[in-house]
Protein backbone atom coordinates (compact mmCIF):
# COMPACT_ATOMS: atom_id res chain seq x y z
CA UNK A 1 0.00 0.00 0.00
CA UNK A 2 2.81 2.58 0.74
CA UNK A 3 6.01 2.11 -0.75
CA UNK A 4 9.02 3.82 1.14
CA UNK A 5 12.19 4.37 -0.87
CA UNK A 6 15.80 5.31 -0.07
CA UNK A 7 13.95 8.74 1.78
CA UNK A 8 16.57 10.87 2.70
CA UNK A 9 15.47 14.47 4.07
CA UNK A 10 18.51 17.02 4.40
CA UNK A 11 17.97 20.51 5.89
CA UNK A 12 21.22 22.43 5.33
CA UNK A 13 24.05 20.75 6.34
CA UNK A 14 21.26 18.49 9.14
CA UNK A 15 20.06 15.18 7.53
CA UNK A 16 16.51 14.53 9.09
CA UNK A 17 16.34 11.19 7.44
CA UNK A 18 19.10 9.17 5.58
CA UNK A 19 18.13 6.79 2.88
CA UNK A 20 15.04 5.33 4.84
CA UNK A 21 13.19 2.48 2.94
CA UNK A 22 9.90 0.67 4.04
CA UNK A 23 6.78 -1.02 2.76
CA UNK A 24 3.45 -1.27 5.03
CA UNK A 25 1.04 -3.56 3.42
CA UNK A 26 -2.61 -2.97 3.05
CA UNK A 27 -4.48 -3.50 6.29
CA UNK A 28 -1.58 -3.39 9.13
CA UNK A 29 -1.14 -1.11 11.69
CA UNK A 30 2.50 0.05 11.42
CA UNK A 31 3.99 2.02 14.86
CA UNK A 32 6.29 4.57 14.09
CA UNK A 33 9.08 4.49 16.95
CA UNK A 34 11.93 6.73 18.20
CA UNK A 35 12.77 9.60 20.34
CA UNK A 36 11.93 12.94 19.61
CA UNK A 37 13.98 14.52 16.52
CA UNK A 38 14.63 11.11 15.24
CA UNK A 39 12.45 11.77 11.97
CA UNK A 40 9.16 10.32 12.53
CA UNK A 41 7.09 13.21 11.44
CA UNK A 42 9.41 14.63 8.84
CA UNK A 43 8.47 11.01 7.22
CA UNK A 44 5.02 11.26 7.44
CA UNK A 45 5.02 14.58 6.18
CA UNK A 46 6.95 13.63 3.38
CA UNK A 47 4.70 10.32 2.71
CA UNK A 48 1.47 13.03 3.09
CA UNK A 49 2.88 15.24 0.65
CA UNK A 50 3.39 17.91 3.17
CA UNK A 51 7.10 18.09 2.64
CA UNK A 52 9.44 17.09 -0.26
CA UNK A 53 12.35 15.09 0.19
CA UNK A 54 15.60 15.30 -1.00
CA UNK A 55 16.14 12.22 -2.16
CA UNK A 56 14.11 8.88 -2.26
CA UNK A 57 10.78 7.89 -3.41
CA UNK A 58 7.23 7.36 -2.16
CA UNK A 59 4.34 5.68 -3.61
CA UNK A 60 1.09 5.21 -2.02
CA UNK A 61 -1.39 2.70 -3.41
CA UNK A 62 0.81 2.81 -6.68
CA UNK A 63 0.75 6.20 -6.98
CA UNK A 64 3.87 8.38 -6.75
CA UNK A 65 3.92 11.94 -4.50
CA UNK A 66 5.14 13.46 -7.19
CA UNK A 67 3.79 12.95 -9.90
CA UNK A 68 0.46 12.56 -8.72
CA UNK A 69 -0.03 14.36 -5.66
CA UNK A 70 -3.69 14.80 -5.70
CA UNK A 71 -4.52 10.74 -5.93
CA UNK A 72 -2.57 9.88 -3.01
CA UNK A 73 -3.72 12.93 -1.37
CA UNK A 74 -7.32 12.11 -1.42
CA UNK A 75 -6.06 8.38 -0.53
CA UNK A 76 -4.46 9.88 3.26
CA UNK A 77 -5.97 11.05 6.55
CA UNK A 78 -3.67 12.88 7.86
CA UNK A 79 -3.43 14.27 11.71
CA UNK A 80 -0.12 16.18 12.22
CA UNK A 81 1.74 16.54 14.97
CA UNK A 82 0.05 19.64 15.95
CA UNK A 83 -3.75 18.97 15.28
CA UNK A 84 -4.27 21.36 11.89
CA UNK A 85 -7.17 23.48 13.22
CA UNK A 86 -9.41 26.99 12.72
CA UNK A 87 -9.54 28.27 16.31
CA UNK A 88 -11.77 30.62 14.81
CA UNK A 89 -14.46 27.90 13.81
CA UNK A 90 -17.16 25.59 15.40
CA UNK A 91 -16.47 22.05 15.12
CA UNK A 92 -19.38 22.20 12.83
CA UNK A 93 -17.79 24.58 10.70
CA UNK A 94 -14.18 23.34 10.18
CA UNK A 95 -15.40 19.80 9.54
CA UNK A 96 -17.92 21.03 7.04
CA UNK A 97 -15.00 23.29 5.69
CA UNK A 98 -12.40 19.89 5.57
CA UNK A 99 -15.30 18.16 3.98
CA UNK A 100 -15.37 20.41 1.06
CA UNK A 101 -11.11 20.95 1.21
CA UNK A 102 -10.72 17.35 0.54
CA UNK A 103 -13.59 17.19 -1.81
CA UNK A 104 -14.98 13.87 -0.13
CA UNK A 105 -18.39 12.55 -1.76
CA UNK A 106 -19.96 10.51 0.95
CA UNK A 107 -23.55 12.21 1.76
CA UNK A 108 -22.12 14.73 4.16
CA UNK A 109 -24.55 15.00 6.73
CA UNK A 110 -24.49 11.39 7.87
CA UNK A 111 -20.69 11.06 7.32
CA UNK A 112 -20.00 14.04 9.41
CA UNK A 113 -22.33 12.48 12.40
CA UNK A 114 -20.53 8.99 12.30
CA UNK A 115 -17.34 10.34 12.52
CA UNK A 116 -18.44 12.64 15.32
CA UNK A 117 -19.62 9.82 17.47
CA UNK A 118 -17.10 7.50 16.82
CA UNK A 119 -14.35 9.84 18.17
CA UNK A 120 -16.81 11.41 20.58
CA UNK A 121 -17.19 14.75 20.08
CA UNK A 122 -20.67 15.17 19.19
CA UNK A 123 -21.22 17.34 22.60
CA UNK A 124 -18.94 19.89 21.75
CA UNK A 125 -19.96 20.07 17.49
CA UNK A 126 -21.10 23.69 18.03
CA UNK A 127 -18.82 24.90 20.15
CA UNK A 128 -15.78 27.11 19.03
CA UNK A 129 -12.77 25.35 18.79
CA UNK A 130 -10.58 27.89 20.73
CA UNK A 131 -12.43 27.22 23.38
CA UNK A 132 -11.89 23.11 23.97
CA UNK A 133 -9.84 21.23 25.71
CA UNK A 134 -6.50 20.15 24.35
CA UNK A 135 -8.15 16.50 24.41
CA UNK A 136 -11.15 17.56 22.28
CA UNK A 137 -8.91 19.28 20.14
CA UNK A 138 -6.76 16.22 19.31
CA UNK A 139 -10.44 14.24 19.10
CA UNK A 140 -11.29 16.89 16.25
CA UNK A 141 -8.18 16.42 14.73
CA UNK A 142 -8.33 13.01 14.52
CA UNK A 143 -12.06 13.63 13.15
CA UNK A 144 -10.53 15.42 10.41
CA UNK A 145 -8.16 12.97 9.22
CA UNK A 146 -11.38 10.25 9.17
CA UNK A 147 -13.20 12.32 7.01
CA UNK A 148 -14.10 10.69 3.41
CA UNK A 149 -12.64 7.34 5.03
CA UNK A 150 -9.72 7.72 3.59
CA UNK A 151 -8.04 3.98 2.62
CA UNK A 152 -4.97 5.25 4.41
CA UNK A 153 -4.64 6.84 8.19
CA UNK A 154 -1.63 8.55 9.39
CA UNK A 155 -1.75 9.82 12.72
CA UNK A 156 1.58 12.07 14.29
CA UNK A 157 1.19 11.19 18.33
CA UNK A 158 -2.79 10.92 18.41
CA UNK A 159 -2.78 10.40 21.74
CA UNK A 160 -1.14 13.10 22.84
CA UNK A 161 -3.02 15.77 25.37
CA UNK A 162 -5.57 12.79 25.74
CA UNK A 163 -6.34 11.57 29.63
CA UNK A 164 -5.78 8.28 30.37
CA UNK A 165 -9.85 6.86 29.79
CA UNK A 166 -9.18 8.59 26.35
CA UNK A 167 -6.09 7.00 25.39
CA UNK A 168 -7.50 3.86 25.85
CA UNK A 169 -10.79 4.85 24.18
CA UNK A 170 -8.53 6.21 21.17
CA UNK A 171 -6.16 3.14 20.70
CA UNK A 172 -9.19 0.81 20.84
CA UNK A 173 -10.61 3.21 17.83
CA UNK A 174 -7.51 2.97 15.80
CA UNK A 175 -7.37 -1.16 16.41
CA UNK A 176 -10.55 -0.91 15.04
CA UNK A 177 -9.72 1.40 11.54
CA UNK A 178 -6.91 -0.77 11.06
CA UNK A 179 -9.10 -3.68 10.43
CA UNK A 180 -10.11 -2.01 7.39
CA UNK A 181 -7.65 1.12 6.91
CA UNK A 182 -3.52 0.91 6.32
CA UNK A 183 -2.51 2.93 9.44
CA UNK A 184 0.59 4.05 10.42
CA UNK A 185 1.30 5.83 13.66
CA UNK A 186 3.72 7.45 15.70
CA UNK A 187 4.78 7.69 19.48
CA UNK A 188 7.66 7.76 21.56
CA UNK A 189 5.25 5.82 24.25
CA UNK A 190 5.70 2.47 23.87
CA UNK A 191 2.79 0.65 25.86
CA UNK A 192 0.92 2.20 22.96
CA UNK A 193 2.81 1.19 20.33
CA UNK A 194 3.14 -2.40 21.85
CA UNK A 195 -0.81 -2.13 22.38
CA UNK A 196 -1.80 -1.22 19.07
CA UNK A 197 0.36 -2.02 16.18
CA UNK A 198 1.45 -5.14 14.66
CA UNK A 199 4.95 -4.27 13.33
CA UNK A 200 6.94 -1.56 14.71
CA UNK A 201 9.30 0.56 12.86
CA UNK A 202 11.87 2.14 15.37
CA UNK A 203 13.80 5.38 14.08
CA UNK A 204 16.88 6.86 15.39
CA UNK A 205 18.52 9.77 14.00
CA UNK A 206 16.93 9.61 10.14
CA UNK A 207 17.75 6.18 10.06
CA UNK A 208 15.54 2.91 10.70
CA UNK A 209 17.37 0.81 13.52
CA UNK A 210 14.40 -2.01 14.20
CA UNK A 211 11.67 -3.45 12.14
CA UNK A 212 9.10 -6.21 13.38
CA UNK A 213 6.39 -6.84 15.53
CA UNK A 214 6.75 -5.73 19.32
CA UNK A 215 7.16 -9.45 20.30
CA UNK A 216 9.56 -10.57 18.21
CA UNK A 217 11.61 -7.08 18.58
CA UNK A 218 12.20 -8.26 22.73
CA UNK A 219 12.46 -11.69 21.83
CA UNK A 220 15.65 -11.03 19.50
CA UNK A 221 17.20 -8.84 21.42
CA UNK A 222 16.61 -11.57 24.49
CA UNK A 223 20.04 -12.63 25.69
CA UNK A 224 20.83 -15.30 28.13
CA UNK A 225 23.03 -14.02 29.79
CA UNK A 226 20.22 -12.46 32.31
CA UNK A 227 18.47 -14.70 34.21
CA UNK A 228 15.73 -13.93 36.84
CA UNK A 229 16.16 -17.02 39.57
CA UNK A 230 14.47 -17.79 42.71
CA UNK A 231 16.68 -19.00 45.55
CA UNK A 232 15.75 -20.10 49.39
CA UNK A 233 18.14 -18.67 51.90
CA UNK A 234 19.18 -15.95 53.67
CA UNK A 235 18.77 -12.80 51.27
CA UNK A 236 22.20 -10.87 52.19
CA UNK A 237 24.43 -13.94 52.13
CA UNK A 238 23.13 -15.19 48.64
CA UNK A 239 23.00 -11.53 47.02
CA UNK A 240 26.79 -11.36 47.81
CA UNK A 241 28.16 -15.23 47.31
CA UNK A 242 26.10 -14.72 43.77
CA UNK A 243 27.86 -11.51 42.50
CA UNK A 244 31.24 -13.91 43.43
CA UNK A 245 29.80 -16.52 40.75
CA UNK A 246 32.13 -16.87 37.58
CA UNK A 247 31.06 -14.44 35.02
CA UNK A 248 28.18 -12.34 36.90
CA UNK A 249 29.11 -8.79 36.58
CA UNK A 250 25.73 -7.57 38.42
CA UNK A 251 23.34 -8.62 41.13
CA UNK A 252 19.94 -7.02 42.03
CA UNK A 253 17.87 -8.24 44.51
CA UNK A 254 13.71 -7.90 43.81
CA UNK A 255 12.66 -8.62 47.14
CA UNK A 256 10.91 -11.83 48.54
CA UNK A 257 8.50 -13.64 46.89
CA UNK A 258 7.34 -16.04 48.69
CA UNK A 259 8.42 -16.71 52.32
CA UNK A 260 12.33 -16.91 52.54
CA UNK A 261 12.41 -16.94 49.11
CA UNK A 262 14.03 -14.31 47.63
CA UNK A 263 14.11 -13.14 43.82
CA UNK A 264 17.65 -12.24 41.75
CA UNK A 265 18.03 -10.72 38.66
CA UNK A 266 21.35 -11.67 37.71
CA UNK A 267 23.50 -10.26 34.81
CA UNK A 268 26.69 -12.02 32.92
CA UNK A 269 28.65 -10.63 30.12
CA UNK A 270 27.32 -10.77 26.71
CA UNK A 271 26.89 -13.59 25.05
CA UNK A 272 27.80 -15.57 27.96
CA UNK A 273 25.33 -18.59 29.09
CA UNK A 274 25.74 -18.00 32.79
CA UNK A 275 23.00 -20.85 34.02
CA UNK A 276 25.40 -23.71 34.85
CA UNK A 277 27.30 -21.19 36.93
CA UNK A 278 23.99 -20.25 39.04
CA UNK A 279 23.34 -24.14 39.24
CA UNK A 280 26.54 -24.41 40.66
CA UNK A 281 26.09 -21.88 42.75
CA UNK A 282 23.40 -23.01 44.18
CA UNK A 283 24.07 -26.70 44.82
CA UNK A 284 27.41 -25.85 46.51
CA UNK A 285 25.73 -22.97 48.74
CA UNK A 286 22.89 -25.92 49.68
CA UNK A 287 20.27 -23.27 48.78
CA UNK A 288 17.14 -24.47 46.78
CA UNK A 289 17.05 -23.31 43.45
CA UNK A 290 13.42 -22.94 42.82
CA UNK A 291 12.79 -20.91 39.24
CA UNK A 292 15.19 -19.57 36.80
CA UNK A 293 14.07 -17.81 33.41
CA UNK A 294 15.56 -15.57 31.18
CA UNK A 295 14.56 -12.11 30.76
CA UNK A 296 12.47 -11.15 27.23
CA UNK A 297 13.35 -7.50 26.76
CA UNK A 298 10.60 -5.31 26.94
CA UNK A 299 9.56 -3.39 23.99
CA UNK A 300 10.99 -0.25 26.13
CA UNK A 301 14.06 -1.63 26.95
CA UNK A 302 14.51 -2.83 22.99
CA UNK A 303 13.39 0.82 22.53
CA UNK A 304 16.78 2.06 24.44
CA UNK A 305 19.06 -0.43 23.21
CA UNK A 306 18.50 0.49 20.03
CA UNK A 307 18.40 4.05 20.15
CA UNK A 308 21.30 4.52 22.60
CA UNK A 309 24.50 4.98 20.56
CA UNK A 310 27.11 3.26 22.85
CA UNK A 311 24.98 -0.12 22.48
CA UNK A 312 24.72 0.18 18.71
CA UNK A 313 28.55 0.82 18.46
CA UNK A 314 29.15 -2.05 20.85
CA UNK A 315 26.57 -3.82 18.63
CA UNK A 316 28.64 -3.43 15.40
CA UNK A 317 32.12 -3.79 17.01
CA UNK A 318 31.33 -6.78 19.08
CA UNK A 319 28.68 -9.58 17.23
CA UNK A 320 25.59 -8.92 15.33
CA UNK A 321 22.61 -9.04 17.48
CA UNK A 322 20.35 -11.62 16.07
CA UNK A 323 17.08 -9.61 14.58
CA UNK A 324 14.44 -9.26 12.24
CA UNK A 325 16.12 -9.03 8.38
CA UNK A 326 15.76 -5.49 8.00
CA UNK A 327 16.99 -4.44 11.57
CA UNK A 328 20.20 -5.85 10.42
CA UNK A 329 20.78 -3.47 7.80
CA UNK A 330 19.94 -1.16 9.63
CA UNK A 331 22.01 -1.99 12.65
CA UNK A 332 25.32 -2.55 10.39
CA UNK A 333 24.46 0.77 8.69
CA UNK A 334 23.93 2.47 12.17
CA UNK B 1 -10.16 26.77 -4.25
CA UNK B 2 -14.34 27.68 -3.00
CA UNK B 3 -14.28 26.01 0.24
CA UNK B 4 -10.99 28.02 0.78
CA UNK B 5 -12.20 31.09 0.06
CA UNK B 6 -15.61 31.20 2.19
CA UNK B 7 -13.72 30.01 5.34
CA UNK B 8 -11.25 32.64 4.37
CA UNK B 9 -13.92 35.39 3.90
CA UNK B 10 -15.96 34.24 6.53
CA UNK B 11 -13.08 34.11 9.11
CA UNK B 12 -12.39 37.96 8.01
CA UNK B 13 -15.57 38.56 9.60
CA UNK B 14 -15.80 36.17 12.48
CA UNK B 15 -12.73 38.38 13.48
CA UNK B 16 -13.03 41.97 14.22
CA UNK B 17 -10.98 42.28 11.13
CA UNK B 18 -13.06 42.42 8.08
CA UNK B 19 -15.40 44.97 10.37
CA UNK B 20 -12.58 47.13 11.08
CA UNK B 21 -11.30 47.85 7.24
CA UNK B 22 -14.96 47.68 6.10
CA UNK B 23 -15.39 50.68 8.77
CA UNK B 24 -12.22 52.27 8.10
CA UNK B 25 -12.34 52.56 4.55
CA UNK B 26 -16.16 53.30 4.64
CA UNK B 27 -15.53 56.03 7.01
CA UNK B 28 -12.69 57.31 4.62
CA UNK B 29 -14.85 57.52 1.38
CA UNK B 30 -18.03 59.01 3.61
CA UNK B 31 -15.31 62.14 4.89
CA UNK B 32 -14.59 62.38 1.04
CA UNK B 33 -18.26 62.21 0.15
CA UNK B 34 -19.20 64.92 2.94
CA UNK B 35 -16.48 67.42 1.99
CA UNK B 36 -17.61 67.06 -1.98
CA UNK B 37 -21.09 67.93 -0.72
CA UNK B 38 -20.41 70.67 1.11
CA UNK B 39 -18.97 72.04 -2.12
CA UNK B 40 -21.80 71.22 -3.80
CA UNK B 41 -20.26 69.95 -6.85
CA UNK B 42 -21.14 66.67 -7.75
CA UNK B 43 -18.51 66.41 -10.57
CA UNK B 44 -15.70 66.52 -8.05
CA UNK B 45 -17.14 62.89 -6.61
CA UNK B 46 -14.80 60.76 -9.17
CA UNK B 47 -11.92 62.83 -9.09
CA UNK B 48 -11.75 63.98 -5.46
CA UNK B 49 -13.30 61.16 -3.45
CA UNK B 50 -11.79 58.90 -5.27
CA UNK B 51 -8.77 60.57 -6.02
CA UNK B 52 -8.09 60.64 -2.37
CA UNK B 53 -9.15 56.95 -1.21
CA UNK B 54 -6.63 55.66 -3.51
CA UNK B 55 -4.14 56.81 -0.91
CA UNK B 56 -6.15 55.30 1.89
CA UNK B 57 -6.96 52.19 0.37
CA UNK B 58 -3.17 51.50 -0.35
CA UNK B 59 -3.12 51.73 3.07
CA UNK B 60 -5.52 49.30 4.63
CA UNK B 61 -5.17 46.63 2.41
CA UNK B 62 -2.01 45.79 4.46
CA UNK B 63 -4.45 45.09 7.00
CA UNK B 64 -6.47 42.80 5.23
CA UNK B 65 -3.51 41.01 3.93
CA UNK B 66 -1.23 40.42 6.77
CA UNK B 67 -2.89 37.36 8.08
CA UNK B 68 -3.86 35.32 4.83
CA UNK B 69 -1.40 33.07 4.40
CA UNK B 70 1.16 33.80 7.40
CA UNK B 71 -1.31 32.54 10.01
CA UNK B 72 -2.01 29.54 8.72
CA UNK B 73 1.82 28.72 8.38
CA UNK B 74 1.80 30.14 11.99
CA UNK B 75 -0.54 27.90 13.40
CA UNK B 76 0.03 25.01 11.46
CA UNK B 77 -3.05 24.73 9.71
CA UNK B 78 -1.00 24.92 6.35
CA UNK B 79 -0.53 21.21 6.80
CA UNK B 80 -4.40 20.39 6.35
CA UNK B 81 -4.22 22.75 2.94
CA UNK B 82 -1.23 21.21 1.20
CA UNK B 83 -2.15 17.84 2.27
CA UNK B 84 -5.73 18.10 0.52
CA UNK B 85 -6.19 17.27 -2.62
CA UNK B 86 -6.05 21.13 -3.61
CA UNK B 87 -3.56 22.59 -5.74
CA UNK B 88 -1.36 25.06 -4.40
CA UNK B 89 -2.55 27.39 -6.99
CA UNK B 90 -6.26 27.15 -5.33
CA UNK B 91 -4.85 27.85 -1.96
CA UNK B 92 -3.29 30.64 -3.04
CA UNK B 93 -6.52 32.47 -5.26
CA UNK B 94 -8.90 31.52 -2.62
CA UNK B 95 -6.89 33.48 -0.17
CA UNK B 96 -6.42 36.28 -2.67
CA UNK B 97 -10.17 36.18 -3.79
CA UNK B 98 -11.13 36.35 0.16
CA UNK B 99 -9.00 39.14 0.99
CA UNK B 100 -10.16 40.68 -2.13
CA UNK B 101 -13.44 40.04 -1.10
CA UNK B 102 -13.49 42.14 1.80
CA UNK B 103 -12.19 45.15 0.00
CA UNK B 104 -14.78 44.24 -2.80
CA UNK B 105 -17.35 45.00 -0.24
CA UNK B 106 -15.85 48.06 1.41
CA UNK B 107 -15.83 49.59 -2.00
CA UNK B 108 -18.61 48.94 -3.34
CA UNK B 109 -20.35 49.74 -0.36
CA UNK B 110 -19.10 53.55 -0.70
CA UNK B 111 -20.73 53.95 -3.92
CA UNK B 112 -24.07 54.11 -1.95
CA UNK B 113 -23.49 57.66 -0.96
CA UNK B 114 -23.00 58.31 -4.53
CA UNK B 115 -26.52 56.46 -4.95
CA UNK B 116 -27.54 58.74 -2.82
CA UNK B 117 -26.67 61.92 -4.67
CA UNK B 118 -27.96 60.85 -7.19
CA UNK B 119 -31.43 61.17 -6.14
CA UNK B 120 -30.88 64.98 -5.66
CA UNK B 121 -28.55 65.91 -8.01
CA UNK B 122 -27.07 64.06 -11.40
CA UNK B 123 -23.22 63.26 -10.78
CA UNK B 124 -21.11 61.44 -13.87
CA UNK B 125 -22.08 57.72 -13.44
CA UNK B 126 -19.56 57.22 -16.17
CA UNK B 127 -16.89 58.80 -13.98
CA UNK B 128 -17.97 57.01 -10.57
CA UNK B 129 -17.88 53.65 -12.23
CA UNK B 130 -14.85 53.91 -14.12
CA UNK B 131 -13.31 55.12 -10.84
CA UNK B 132 -15.24 52.76 -8.99
CA UNK B 133 -13.49 49.80 -11.33
CA UNK B 134 -9.84 51.65 -10.99
CA UNK B 135 -10.37 51.19 -7.21
CA UNK B 136 -10.97 47.33 -7.76
CA UNK B 137 -7.88 46.91 -9.99
CA UNK B 138 -5.43 48.49 -7.95
CA UNK B 139 -6.77 46.96 -4.50
CA UNK B 140 -6.45 43.36 -6.33
CA UNK B 141 -3.01 44.13 -7.41
CA UNK B 142 -2.06 45.34 -4.12
CA UNK B 143 -3.92 42.92 -2.58
CA UNK B 144 -2.03 39.86 -4.71
CA UNK B 145 1.34 41.74 -3.65
CA UNK B 146 -0.04 41.42 0.22
CA UNK B 147 -0.75 37.89 0.11
CA UNK B 148 2.58 37.08 -1.71
CA UNK B 149 3.91 38.78 1.32
CA UNK B 150 2.43 37.66 3.94
CA UNK B 151 3.60 33.63 2.30
CA UNK B 152 7.36 35.13 3.22
CA UNK B 153 7.04 35.08 6.72
CA UNK B 154 4.82 33.63 9.94
CA UNK B 155 4.54 36.94 11.84
CA UNK B 156 1.40 39.44 10.69
CA UNK B 157 3.42 42.52 11.78
CA UNK B 158 6.26 42.00 9.55
CA UNK B 159 3.59 41.10 7.02
CA UNK B 160 1.77 43.99 7.27
CA UNK B 161 4.89 46.16 7.95
CA UNK B 162 6.39 44.92 4.48
CA UNK B 163 3.06 44.90 2.43
CA UNK B 164 2.59 48.67 3.97
CA UNK B 165 6.25 49.55 3.09
CA UNK B 166 5.59 48.67 -0.75
CA UNK B 167 2.69 50.50 -0.62
CA UNK B 168 4.41 53.79 0.47
CA UNK B 169 6.83 53.37 -2.34
CA UNK B 170 4.26 52.82 -4.56
CA UNK B 171 2.35 56.23 -3.58
CA UNK B 172 5.81 57.93 -3.88
CA UNK B 173 7.46 56.43 -6.40
CA UNK B 174 5.99 59.23 -9.51
CA UNK B 175 7.39 61.85 -7.43
CA UNK B 176 10.80 60.09 -6.67
CA UNK B 177 11.29 59.19 -10.21
CA UNK B 178 10.40 62.74 -11.71
CA UNK B 179 13.77 63.89 -9.69
CA UNK B 180 15.76 61.00 -11.39
CA UNK B 181 15.97 61.97 -14.82
CA UNK B 182 13.72 61.60 -17.52
CA UNK B 183 14.43 57.70 -18.55
CA UNK B 184 13.87 56.43 -15.32
CA UNK B 185 10.11 58.91 -15.03
CA UNK B 186 9.54 56.75 -18.46
CA UNK B 187 10.16 53.64 -16.60
CA UNK B 188 8.26 53.85 -13.49
CA UNK B 189 5.24 55.84 -15.20
CA UNK B 190 4.98 52.19 -16.49
CA UNK B 191 4.74 49.96 -12.94
CA UNK B 192 3.04 53.17 -11.40
CA UNK B 193 0.05 52.64 -9.92
CA UNK B 194 -0.82 56.21 -9.71
CA UNK B 195 -0.48 56.65 -13.48
CA UNK B 196 -1.92 53.46 -14.24
CA UNK B 197 -4.83 53.93 -11.98
CA UNK B 198 -5.39 58.40 -13.20
CA UNK B 199 -6.96 57.22 -16.37
CA UNK B 200 -10.20 55.69 -14.75
CA UNK B 201 -10.36 58.54 -12.38
CA UNK B 202 -11.21 60.65 -15.25
CA UNK B 203 -13.73 57.98 -16.54
CA UNK B 204 -11.48 56.29 -19.34
CA UNK B 205 -11.83 52.71 -19.16
CA UNK B 206 -7.82 52.15 -20.53
CA UNK B 207 -7.67 48.81 -21.33
CA UNK B 208 -3.87 48.82 -20.51
CA UNK B 209 -4.07 49.42 -17.19
CA UNK B 210 -6.74 46.65 -17.05
CA UNK B 211 -4.31 44.45 -18.54
CA UNK B 212 -1.58 45.66 -16.03
CA UNK B 213 -3.32 45.58 -13.10
CA UNK B 214 -4.55 42.16 -14.10
CA UNK B 215 -0.91 41.41 -14.79
CA UNK B 216 0.55 42.37 -11.99
CA UNK B 217 -2.27 39.80 -9.70
CA UNK B 218 -1.63 37.04 -11.97
CA UNK B 219 2.35 37.45 -11.29
CA UNK B 220 1.85 38.14 -7.62
CA UNK B 221 -0.06 34.70 -7.35
CA UNK B 222 1.62 33.06 -9.58
CA UNK B 223 4.70 33.42 -7.29
CA UNK B 224 3.00 32.99 -4.16
CA UNK B 225 2.07 29.51 -5.45
CA UNK B 226 5.65 28.95 -6.23
CA UNK B 227 7.11 30.15 -3.00
CA UNK B 228 4.72 27.65 -1.38
CA UNK B 229 5.64 25.00 -3.02
CA UNK B 230 9.45 25.67 -2.48
CA UNK B 231 8.95 25.65 0.98
CA UNK B 232 8.17 22.36 1.01
CA UNK B 233 11.83 21.92 -0.57
CA UNK B 234 13.56 23.91 1.98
Amino acid sequence: MIEVRNLTKRYGVNTALDHVSFSVEEGSIVGFLGPNGAGKSTTMNIVTGYLSASEGEVTVGGHSILEEPSEVKKMIGYLPEQPPLYMDMTVREYLDFMYKLKKVTLPKEKHIREICALVKITEVYDRLIANLSKGYKQRVGIAQALLGNPPVLILDEPTVGLDPKQIIEIRNLIKNLGKNHTVILSSHILPEVQAVCERVIVINRGKIVADGTPDQLGHDLTTDHRMIIRIEGPEREIAAGLKNVNNVTDVQILGEKEPGVFEYSVEGPEGKDIRRDLFAFCSRKGAPLLAMRSTDLTLEEVFLHLTDESYMNRVKTRKPVPKADETAKGGESA
Amino acid sequence: MSAIFKRELKSYFSSPIGYVCVAAILFLYGLFYYMVMMNRVSDLIGNYVFGSMFSFGMMVIPIITMRSLSEDRKNKTDQALLTAPVSVTGIVWGKFLAAFGVYFIATTLALLPAIVIGFYASPSWGLIFGNYLGSLLYGAAMISIGVFLSSLTESQIIAAITTFGVSIILLMIDSLASSAGAFMAEVVSWISFQTRYSPFTTGIFDVSSIVFFLSVVAIFNFVTARRLESRRWS
